[in-house]
């Protein structure tokens, strides 16, 4: 039956049986068309045709025109023409554009019985707007495969005519002439031996290649057989079946009669509408998936049900053409509707009702994929009615197999989400994630979050930091050995990155490859954590010393071998999969975009207990890692960046003063940044393999900068604060608004700095850092130019130097008395420091970079990067002032 | 299928204060298409000032017993429009707003109807007479009203009915009224008359099926 779409939707609602003989098949088809019948007798009133055994005189008080018994025959025949004014007033706008088959009387006469059928069959939920859309495409799907039917029967009349002539003419006769209701009680009997007699003949005598015409001739084997599987008669009367099916769900878990329930579900626990449900349920998955675009239109204030009631209700027949749906349905419907077995130990939330069968998980994947479709413009949207907007004018030419294509793993992932034990986590880290962002102010956040102190992102970052620094060590030790698997891990990255970039994820490939590490990767990682703490206490001198020279070695050798560029920067990434790995404990993740809320509270946790001592190196090689990280990110998805909250949150208040004043000193670096951006420029964006020697030149040229830093600092920033500022002046009219903001924000850094004197640098350093990571993730989700402007914003700031300069000169003083954590002995190299932190704010530029060329496969982005480019050469014309 | 309510003779507030509470309750909007009323539905208080002074001459003190005239002239008349907005009535001899004509007729589906009040044949309700206007009409459905009596005549292929006084007041012939009207479900050729009667505080109903002939189709 494949070629039939109609019979393949009547199997997979239930209505048919899967897999039996044509028999079955017809006599299934036959009972259910004599339901309908009998239905339609029953419920459609006629009161000028007297019923059977109807005595005058008695019923005539109560059968009359007038009548207040709703009981009585006029009372329900009014009430029928309530409702079917009802739906006239929806048929008669029921596809305009296919009007000259949805407007012609027959078909609004079928589709009026049908819903008025099935309205009067169901009072509990009655008529509602969008169910004749629901109907609409089964009648349609119906009328095309009885149309070409009719074709393929023309295209080998002389078959038909010779086999079924002689038979199909006598009953004819009978049926013709009878009404057809009166008619279908005497049927009964008939069907059975008739058409299977004719049937078989068929099959006998014709030939075995036209088999398939066989078959669906089978439905010419006798006008107004009841047991044709494929009738014009019975258009009606299978259209209705197939309606019932897909609003009861046929004992699935998805009923679409529910979605227009306005009353809870008996079995759900939230009280809310199955519909509401449905759309939390379709938020959960895209919280999943892609946190940013999540808690973007969470910010927005974009309810799901705003936009996904229209979906769910008519199974988005609204947001595709008729032969788009046709396609759409075909996925939705051979997905399996039977309900999933719950876990016992599981009490689910309601909201994954949907994810309840894989017909509800692939429905709210569709629409994930919908949402995703559209995620750019999404992104852009500055308030909830454009966003609306955007997603209930949803774009016509679609790629719509990349829609569904899409939407599989999506479904995959809603399953799984439901089935893995970690979805209490899950729904644990949503719901905070949800709260954090709701109480998360924009504006304000990068400066001074006030959400409470919270030590399980830090301890989170900590970790990846620490798998980073094993990383490089492990790099600095055994080059060569590390090298293939990174390279190849690298590479896998990258490939991962390039399909990425075309804006599908690649999830299988992604899947398995976690898959594959993931207990590997977490053992590990805790074993590499207890080693780290180990090391620490045992040579905590060392270890920091080491570390920087690490840093320069690993520079001056990135600077010598161009290949080993590849190895370092290889196996930083395969740290970072680790970590990715190892904190992504779910399996079910396929993407690293969706690295992100859950993810790094799941994670956190599991940290929080391993970590009692933090050392200042963890500290600051996990802000480096987190760099990284930020940068690896916006390649593999272009926004998870504005998920702040659960990293925002980390950021202890004391630490926050300092932040503000590391972010002075990350003025200074901010220089390489811009020296960054004229490699980036230089290097072509496009080629990942360039970028990763462009990193590593980036990388050569930090120790020698950092010294012209070190000693020559005051001078040097005095010039650049008064260059950029004035850049930054000829940048204002860019976006009056965001700049204010942004004004707003580094001026009250400034007012920061006051406090950070007696304060460590260490954890001045790595507070800079971390605030900057957090602003970096916050501004990429402006537009580039914006970010640039900020970035010259904070540079404006350097004019206070000074105060940061002592800041180290205090600290020298300080840091033996103040320290207990690991790193004492390193504070007396301040410089050391500082180019640590300048090396991750290299980072930060890389990310910066990556921002511009997102625009690359952003929907309206080649203009951000040509707004881009213009501010990029200011920021280089800068930088040569500078040297 | 189309429902035509009859009614008529209602001499509100003359002879009855308001229509019986138990019609009202019956009568509901959105089930009739049609209403025709035969007349002396007599919602008039006081004189219709307008035609008693040309407008600029209305004393000022008049304005009230304009109002007055516009509030009860309307009232009855104002009750079948939310009942159906097509309403076809003819004029009584209590009736003075000289807007209602003597008769009418409409058609409704493919029945032919006429109204008229009845006070202008003589003898009053008198079937033969009332024959001759049906003749006069060229109506297959003569609807009069005058005598408060309900009536239903098959005559010459057609039908003659009184449907009474919808509030039972007295007329010249009777005190001992009972309040009735009648409904006519129009159904092609078919036409079921439904009398509805008050008897004793009871909705009483009563069907009359007529069916019009394939001669008196074709005249």
């Amino acid at each position: 039956f494949a070629s039939l779409r109609s019979v393949r939707w009547r199997i997979s609602l239930g209505i048919l049986p899967s897999s039996s003989s044509v028999d079955d098949l017809r006599r299934v088809t036959a009972d259910s068309r004599r339901r309908y019948a009998g239905l339609r007798r029953w419920l459609l009133v006629d009161p000028h045709v007297p019923k059977d055994g109807r005595s005058k005189s008695p019923d005539l008080v109560m059968d009359n025109p007038l009548s207040q018994n709703p009981d009585s025959t006029w009372g329900r025949f009014f009430r029928n023409a309530e409702l079917e004014k009802m739906v006239d007033h929806d048929l008669s706008r029921l596809y305009p554009e296919h009007g000259s088959y949805f407007q012609t009387p027959g078909c609004q006469g079928m589709l009026r019985r049908i819903l008025l059928l099935w309205c009067l069959r169901h009072p509990e939920y009655g008529y509602r707007q969008g169910m004749h859309e629901l109907l609409a495409p089964l009648l349609y799907v119906l009328h095309v495969d009885v149309e070409r039917l009719s074709e393929v029967r023309k295209l080998h009349e002389h078959h038909f005519i010779d086999k079924f002539d002689g038979l199909s003419f006598e009953e004819n006769d009978v049926t013709y002439n009878f009404d057809f209701k009166k008619f279908l009680d005497s049927m009964e009997d008939e069907i059975g031996s008739q058409g299977n007699s004719k049937k078989a003949r068929s099959l006998d005598e014709l030939d075995p290649e036209i088999q398939t015409i066989v078959l669906l001739s089978d439905a010419y084997g006798a006008e107004g057989e009841l047991g044709i599987v494929l009738s014009e008669k019975f258009t009606e009367h299978d259209a209705y079946c197939m309606f019932e099916a897909l609003m009861s769900g046929a004992h699935g878990s998805v009923a679409m009669a529910d979605f227009f329930s306005p009353i809870p579900a008996a079995e759900s626990q939230s009280g809310l509408p199955p519909v509401i449900e449905a759309s939390a349920a379709l938020y959960h998955l895209l919280s999943i998936v892609d946190s940013s675009l999540h808690s973007h239109l969470v910010e927005l204030g974009v309810e799901p049900q705003y936009f996904a009631l229209r979906w769910l209700r008519v199974l988005f027949g609204r947001e595709f053409s008729l032969q788009d749906l046709l396609v759409v349905w075909d996925e939705i419907f051979t997905a399996d509707n039977s309900p999933l077995e719950k876990d016992s130990g599981n009490d689910e939330n309601s909201s994954l009702k949907m994810f309840n069968s894989c017909r509800g998980a692939l429905i709210t994947a569709m629409a994930v994929s919908m949402i995703l479709y559209v995620r750019s413009s999404l992104l852009a949207t500055e308030n909830a009615t454009t966003c609306l907007q955007r997603l209930l004018n949803f774009p016509e030419n679609i790629n719509l197999k990349k829609l569904i294509a899409k939407a599989k793993p999506l479904q995959i992932l809603a399953l799984d989400s439901k089935i893995s034990p970690l979805s209490s986590i899950f729904d644990g880290s949503y719901n905070r994630s949800k709260s954090a962002v709701s109480g998360y102010n924009l504006s304000s956040h990068p400066v001074s979050p006030k959400t409470p102190l919270s030590l399980v992102p830090d301890s989170y970052w900590e970790e990846k930091w620490r798998v980073l620094h094993k990383a490089e060590e492990l790099k600095q030790d055994s080059l060569d050995k590390l090298s293939p698997s990174g390279k190849k891990r690298w590479s896998e990255k990258v490939k991962l990155v390039l399909s990425r970039t075309e804006s599908d994820p690649s999830p299988a490939r992604a899947e398995k490859y976690k898959k594959g590490h993931k207990s590997s990767v977490r053992r590990s990682l805790l074993d590499d954590l207890t080693r780290q703490l180990g090391l620490e206490e045992e040579d905590t001198e060392k270890g920091g010393c080491s570390d920087a020279s690490n840093l320069e070695d690993h520079s001056t050798e990135a600077q010598v071998e161009g290949q080993q560029n590849d190895t370092n920067i290889g196996s930083i990434y395969r740290a970072e999969e680790r970590c990715e790995c190892g904190s992504g404990t779910f399996v079910s993740e396929e993407n690293s975009s969706i690295f992100s809320d859950p993810l790094s509270s799941g994670s956190g946790t599991n940290d929080h207990e391993n970590d009692t001592e933090k050392s200042s190196i963890a500290s600051n090689l996990s802000s480096d890692e987190n760099d990284d990280h930020h940068q690896s990110n916006p390649e593999d998805s272009p926004l998870p960046v504005s998920s702040p909250p659960p990293e925002g949150v980390p950021l202890n208040s004391p630490h926050e003063n300092e932040s503000s004043g590391k972010l002075v000193s990350a003025m200074k670096e901010r220089r390489h940044l811009s020296g960054r951006f004229q490699w980036l420029l230089r290097f072509g964006r496009n080629n990942v393999s360039q970028e990763a020697s462009d990193k590593g030149g980036g990388t050569n040229e930090t120790p020698k900068s950092l010294n012209r830093d070190s000693k020559s600092n005051t001078a040097d920033s005095s010039i650049a604060g008064a260059s950029r500022n004035s850049s930054l002046a000829s940048q204002r009219d860019v976006d009056q608004n965001v700049m204010g903001t942004l004004k707003n924000l580094g001026q009250s850094m400034l007012e920061h700095i006051q406090c950070v004197f007696g304060l460590h640098v260490k954890k001045a350093v790595y507070n800079l850092i971390y605030s900057l990571v957090k602003i970096c993730r916050w501004v990429s989700s402006l537009p580039f130019h914006i970010t640039l402007v900020f970035i010259l914003e904070v540079l404006g700031l350097s004019a206070s130097w000074k105060v940061l300069e002592s800041v180290f000169q205090q600290d020298r003083v300080q840091v033996g008395s103040v320290d207990n954590l690991g790193k004492n002995n390193l504070v007396g190299k301040g410089q050391v420091t500082a180019m640590t932190a300048l090396k991750e704010l290299r980072k930060i530029s890389n990310l910066l970079s990556e921002m511009d060329r997102r625009p690359a496969f952003d929907g309206d982005g080649w203009l951000r990067a040509s707004d881009g480019m213009v501010e990029l050469s200011e920021v280089e014309d800068v930088c040569s002032l500078i040297r | 299928m189309v429902l035509v309510l009859a009614i008529g003779d209602l001499h509100i507030p003359h002879r009855a204060p308001d229509l019986p509470p138990k019609f009202k309750s019956m009568l509901v909007p959105g089930k009739i298409q049609h209403i025709i009323c035969t007349g002396n539905l007599c919602i008039k208080i006081g004189y219709n000032v307008s035609l008693v002074f040309p407008f600029s001459q209305v004393p000022q003190t008049a304005s009230k017993v304009i109002l007055l005239h516009g509030f009860y002239d309307q009232e009855v008349h104002d009750y079948f429009k939310t009942l159906c907005p097509d309403l076809h009535i003819t004029r009584g001899e209590y009736d003075e707003d000289s807007r209602y004509p003597e008769n009418k007729t409409l058609t409704i589906g493919q029945f032919k109807l006429g109204i008229c009040h009845g006070h202008q044949v003589i003898p009053w309700g008198d079937l033969d007479s009332l024959a001759m206007v049906q003749r006069q009409l060229d109506v297959d459905i003569l609807v009069t009203g005058h005598t408060h009596q309900f009536k239903a005549y098959k005559h010459e292929g057609g039908v003659v009915i009184n449907p009474g006084s919808a509030t039972g007041a007295y007329s010249s012939f009777t005190y001992d009224v009972n309040p009735s009207f009648v409904l006519m479900d129009i159904d092609g050729l078919r036409v079921v008359v439904y009398v509805y009667e008050l008897i004793d505080g009871e909705v009483k109903v009563d069907k009359i099926d007529f069916k019009k002939t394939a001669t008196a189709s074709a005249h």
